[in-house]
């Protein structure tokens, strides 16, 4: 895998906002969901052909604190800040899952910032007749089995391995805490924050992603998505859950990349 | 030393299997559970109960706030405080704390003010007034708070009601989450400048701070007991000497489970089903719902996962898992049970150890009837308090307990008129 580099960008007065990139070309956005950020080979894989831009959502990262965002209308502004910090003026943007919800947030509040949209399984709505379960009341076991379909698998060991050393697990686990404390505030006590009432906003095309199997976000979510989305698609990968473009990455890779070199969205 | 007579009010008929059957105790306890007309007999049995108290001469009768919660059955412990209001009024040596209300749960908190105002005027300005932050069941699984502005809704909470209750004139409020036009608290409280206010917690180092830097009297609430509590009074006096603070120690409190019977035999025979039952039951809440990511700061999280990870750490029902009988609560101090001699020698070596002035007697265990309820408190009253009443004696306690009612002017007039 290509090693990203780190960078700083001093969005505002109050907030710096980390970034892993890696690639060249044309800018791409991506931003993670409330598992936290990591390089992984879906992210290398797209950085082959874009410039990959991947923030660390406020609080997960050591250069800033979730204090200086005061709720979610002021994190979509700190993210077109952090837009003009880098001198773009319209991107493509992917999102998954808490980053899903927020791509959308930023598409609908303003259409010009975000050309083309990628929603992997975007949180950001709650049906009362098919709850999402409660992810801030789950052990971290539980977790596991509904966010990978098979949580014996290479993957799931992946993602929950822990260093030895005792002062590295602390490191780890802090990161975790962090990210989640930092997720809660937007998520918090469901994720249901109007969403709904904003996507019919959304003058990009957009495609959005879900695994059949999604033990998190129900799959049903997705066309929900889909049909509130003036210019949507939606597809739907089986054998995958919640982290399906992990999971099923050759197919997500590819669907990813056709949306991307569809015609982009226009400024009204 | 001050003892507070305290009752949380356990619903006292869980099913057998309850901790087998059952997730928790708190947040999801099936509502199905409750049978109201219990609840209606516990209810004024409780109340009877801290009535006596008050008529045995205690320094102060306590309640306290929980939600959805089958040990504690005080959603709204001001209600209960209004009815022992009209007890207290007639007492010289009682007072009256809620210990506490939730601010941060309170929209707009000016309820709070408003209803402690009621309470302190109704008691004749004996009244205690409690500010926990508050667990993390309570505010952010059952209240829905956000865990990330719990602390901060908490102080700007707090300063609001303060403000409110210190300020002559109408004022206006822009907060972070409060907007207030028109603030002004009818009515004002009895007390001059404000009651006296305690700070329940769990031992964070912002509250110990926060209670120190105000004067406010910091308790420490757990369930442990004694032994263990010493682990959090230890750091808050050393950050008292810090902070330039004096170690009056009214400035500090504790809970502790007591149980006083005729001999140390018969307090085993007369408590044991009623301890166990708070311990397998009451403390039988879903680990799911411990903390809210948030809830605590990092630097509070670090210092408690170093502990989790190197295996330092073992508390509360880890430790009752492991096949805790009557001996060891009694050993491990989680409980002090025996005979009025027994127990008041463990309680002033206690207090000497924690250098605490104030006893939050948890008076009432689990599922204890009412007749063990009535003699617990009254074999105390007889042959412990007066024991364990001079222990501070060059301490002066006020500075963190009611005056009655201080003004003395309306009185006075209402006298002459009569």
């Amino acid at each position: 895998m290509t090693e990203p580099t780190t960078h700083t960008y001093q969005v505002n007065a109050r907030l710096a906002i980390d970034t892993l990139e890696a690639g060249s070309g044309e800018p791409l956005l991506f931003l993670h969901g409330a598992g936290g950020l990591a390089w992984d080979p879906y992210l290398d894989a797209l950085a082959e052909r874009r410039r990959v831009i991947a923030p660390f959502l406020p609080g997960t990262s050591k250069s800033n604190d979730i204090s200086q965002v005061r709720d979610l209308w002021d994190l979509v502004l700190c993210y077109y800040d952090l837009l003009d910090a880098l001198g773009i003026a319209s991107a493509d943007v992917i999102g998954h899952s808490m980053g899903g919800m927020i791509a959308c947030e930023m598409a609908a509040v303003d259409q010009s910032r975000v050309a083309r949209l990628v929603a992997i399984a975007p949180a950001g709505l709650f049906d009362i007749n098919d709850p999402m379960p409660d992810i801030f009341a789950m052990l971290p076991q539980e977790l596991a089995g509904r966010i990978l379909i098979d949580p014996q698998s290479e993957l799931a060991r992946m993602l929950g391995a822990l260093p030895d050393d005792v002062d590295e697990q602390v490191d780890v686990l802090i990161q975790r805490l962090s990210t989640l404390n930092a997720a809660a505030k937007f998520l918090w006590p469901i994720p249901d924050k109007g969403l709904i009432r904003r996507l019919p906003r959304i003058k990009a095309p957009t495609l959005v992603i879900w695994g059949r199997q999604d033990g998190l976000i129900p799959v049903g979510y997705g066309e929900t998505f889909r049909s509130q989305i003036p210019n949507a698609r939606l597809e739907v990968l089986d054998q995958a859950s919640h982290l399906v473009q992990l999971e099923r990455l050759p197919e997500a890779l590819k669907l990813t990349l056709q949306a991307l070199q569809g015609q982009a969205g226009h400024a009204p | 030393m001050k003892t507070v007579a305290f009752n949380l009010m356990p619903y006292k008929d869980l099913p057998a299997d309850f901790e087998k059957k059952y997730a928790s105790v708190w947040v999801t306890i099936p509502r199905t559970l409750y049978d109201p007309r219990k609840g209606h007999e516990y209810y004024h049995d409780y109340l009877d109960a801290l009535e006596t108290a008050v008529d045995l001469g205690y320094d102060a009768v306590g309640v306290n706030e929980h939600h959805s919660n089958g040990y504690g059955l005080m959603p709204s412990p001001n209600l209960m405080a209004s009815i022992l209001s009209r007890k207290v009024r007639h007492s010289d040596t009682t007072s009256l704390v809620v210990l506490g209300n939730s601010l941060a749960l309170y929209n707009p908190p000016i309820r709070v003010a408003e209803e402690m105002a009621m309470l302190d005027v109704l008691s004749g300005g004996k009244f205690i007034a409690g500010f926990p932050v508050g667990t993390s069941m309570d505010t952010n699984y059952v209240y829905g708070i956000n865990p990330s502005e719990m602390r901060e809704r908490y102080y700007e909470a707090h300063d609001l009601v303060m403000k409110a209750w210190t300020t002559e004139e109408v004022f206006t409020w822009n907060g972070k989450y409060n907007q207030l036009r028109y603030v002004n608290t009818w009515p004002r409280t009895a007390q001059r400048p404000h009651p006296p206010v305690w700070i329940p917690g769990g031992g964070s180092v912002e509250t110990y701070d926060f209670s120190l830097l105000n004067d406010y009297s910091f308790s420490y609430l757990s369930f442990f007991g004694h032994k263990y509590a010493k682990k959090v009074m230890g750091p808050f006096w050393d950050r008292a000497d810090a902070l330039g603070k004096d170690r009056n120690p009214y400035r500090a409190g504790y809970a502790q489970f007591i149980c006083v019977s005729e001999t140390d035999a018969q307090a085993q025979i007369d408590y044991e089903e009623h301890v166990k039952y708070f311990f397998a039951k009451c403390m039988h809440i879903d680990p799911r719902f411990f903390e809210a990511p948030g809830y605590r700061t990092v630097a509070s999280l670090r210092a408690g996962l170093r502990s989790q990870l190197d295996g330092t750490a073992k508390v509360g029902k880890a430790i009752l898992d492991e096949g805790f009988g009557w001996k060891e609560l009694v050993e491990s101090g989680y409980i002090i049970a025996g005979s009025p001699e027994t127990v008041r020698e463990q309680i002033i070596e206690a207090a000497r150890e924690l250098h605490v002035g104030n006893l939050i007697w948890l008076f009432h265990v689990g599922s204890m009837p009412q007749h063990l309820t009535l003699k617990n408190l009254h074999l105390f009253a007889e042959g412990v308090l007066p024991h364990i009443r001079n222990l501070w004696p060059q301490w002066d306690a006020t500075p963190f307990w009611p005056s009655g009612f201080g003004d003395p002017e309306p009185q006075d007039a209402r006298h002459s008129a009569a």
